[in-house]
């Protein structure tokens, strides 16, 4: 679905930090949404976290930043990042270009999804705090 | 109450506006990174009309402006200018710009958009013994930069006056049908180019400015002209080595702390802040501003520390991506003892130090980039 122009896909789980999570067998991937993309403008660092690093949500894992402006990417969940997308080094524009596919940020094992998914939003339900945000 | 300037319906139809000293600016038109590439390879266009116009005419003006700035203003020939700062009587830094002789007794500054008020105050505080007349006219003069390699060929195609024998820092009087205009080779990109100031365009009547803007588009289409934003424009200046007021130099800082000692004619008459600059001329400055250069990835940004093994030495004033050169750059005030080019520090970012090293200004390969490539 869109909210104005922002895309919102069916199928993954939101927070109010704009990223998104994709359940994919035992593990989460995420990323940061199209409204998140859109407002950072062009992405040229991406501060990954390092692979085994222990996560706990709404800790900071890193960052994504365009020339004049840093966000803070905050773990939706809790757990262990198994996965880092190693192409934002050399493209981090991936994170623009296509925020819910290539442009994917880590993975992790979550070690608590079944009591922290309460905290996430559904497609419309972002969509819906999505439309508060955005004049 | 925002304050606008005479181009803002097209700021505000093409670009992504935010609040910058009081003002509605666009902060990018197309993207920073574009806007940046464009003006080192070919050409963009600034609106400038925020910052603040001066003019300080009279038979004591040289005088005046000799007493108030730092640099040598009875040097100045007509139709020059050059860099100066103001300095308190601490030798702290009210304000940098540059002076314009437009005639013998005639000089228009150019205030940071920031200090207008603080500046004309200050002016006009200093001016009382001095045969001296303060004009502000930047709401009723524009000014616009433009600049890149290509900046001189998309100007020369409007002004039947030659462009090619203004030197830098020169100045010279143009006339686009009628509208009558002054065109100096100056700018903050460290690029060649020029900053056109439009006479007689209240920001209430804005036609003469917004016809000689579309003149500049419309000339350089064939360069695939870029009008740029203030992300641009503070990216650029950084990459140039250029300090940002209120951020690499303030009220707290000398100008021979911040490496602008070519500004600070020692030897000139009396100017406010003359003693204390002796004084540390002689001792040499404590602290002075660095180029910063990351050897891994990451952006230093302001407010950074500057570490020497874990050792706090200063703080990094300003900081950004660099597309021109692809890593993060910075500005910071360090001990005079660790600012030699080479010398290894740490910044650290968001938590972790990552590894930089002092750098000369400018950033980039000026063989490939920036005025002194075509060596004018």
């Amino acid at each position: 679905m869109k909210v104005n122009d922002y895309e919102v896909p069916e199928g993954l789980y939101y927070t109010k930090e704009h990223e998104w999570v994709k359940l994919e067998g035992g593990n989460c991937r995420i990323g940061v949404s199209d409204y998140a993309q859109k407002s950072l403008h062009e992405v040229v660092f991406v501060d990954l976290p390092k692979v085994r690093a222990k996560i706990v949500r709404s800790q900071s894992l890193g960052s994504v930043e365009s020339v004049k402006a840093v966000a803070d990417v905050f773990a939706p969940i809790s757990g262990e990042v198994t996965e880092v997308n190693a192409k934002l080094a050399d493209t981090p524009e991936l994170v623009n270009q296509q925020p819910y596919g290539d442009g994917w940020i880590a993975v992790i094992k979550p070690s608590n999804l079944e009591a922290e998914l309460k905290n996430l939003l559904d497609a419309k339900s972002y969509a819906d705090f999505l439309r508060t945000q955005v004049k | 109450m925002l304050r606008r300037t005479h181009l803002y319906d097209f700021h505000a139809r093409k670009g992504h506006m935010i609040e910058f000293a009081g003002f509605e600016m666009p902060l990018w038109y197309e993207g920073t990174v574009p806007e940046c590439k464009a003006v080192r390879n070919s050409v963009g266009i600034f609106d400038t009309s925020h910052m603040g116009r001066a003019l300080v005419s009279g038979d004591d003006s040289t005088a005046f402006l000799n007493y108030i700035t730092t640099n040598d203003v009875a040097a100045l020939e007509v139709g020059r200018a050059h860099y100066s700062v103001m300095c308190n009587e601490n030798g702290g830094i009210i304000d940098d710009f540059i002076v314009n002789r437009l005639a013998e007794k005639q000089y228009l500054i150019i205030p940071n958009a920031g200090n207008r008020e603080k500046d004309l105050s200050w002016l006009r505080a200093k001016a009382t013994q001095f045969k001296v007349e303060i004009h502000h006219v930047s709401d009723e003069v524009s000014m616009f930069a433009v600049q890149g390699p290509n900046a001189q060929k998309v100007l020369q195609e409007m002004f039947s006056e030659d462009l090619s024998t203004i030197p830098r820092f020169g100045g010279r009087n143009v006339n686009l049908d009628g509208i009558k205009a002054t065109v100096t080779r100056t700018g903050y990109t460290g690029e060649d180019g020029f900053e056109v100031f439009t006479w007689d365009s209240p920001v209430e009547q804005p036609s003469k400015a917004v016809t000689m803007w579309n003149a500049i588009l419309d000339h350089g289409k064939a360069s695939h002209i870029q009008p740029c934003g203030l992300g641009a424009r503070d990216v650029l200046r950084l990459e140039a080595g250029m300090c940002l007021y209120g951020h690499d130099i303030t009220e707290s800082i000398t100008p021979l702390q911040a490496r602008l000692g070519f500004v600070a004619r020692l030897a000139k008459s009396e100017f406010i802040g003359r003693d204390v600059l002796a004084r540390e001329k002689a001792d040499g400055p404590k602290r002075v501003r660095v180029g910063l250069k990351l050897l891994e990835a990451g952006i230093p940004r302001a407010e950074c520390d500057v570490l020497r093994d874990s050792r706090i030495l200063g703080k990094v004033t300003s900081g950004t991506f660099s597309p021109t050169i692809g890593q993060g750059i910075a500005m910071g005030y360090v001990p005079r003892e660790y600012s030699k080019t080479g010398e290894r520090l740490e910044i650290k970012v968001r938590g972790k130090e990552l590894q930089a090293e002092v750098t000369g200004f400018p950033f980039y390969d000026t063989s490939k980039y920036g005025w002194q490539r075509t060596q004018r």
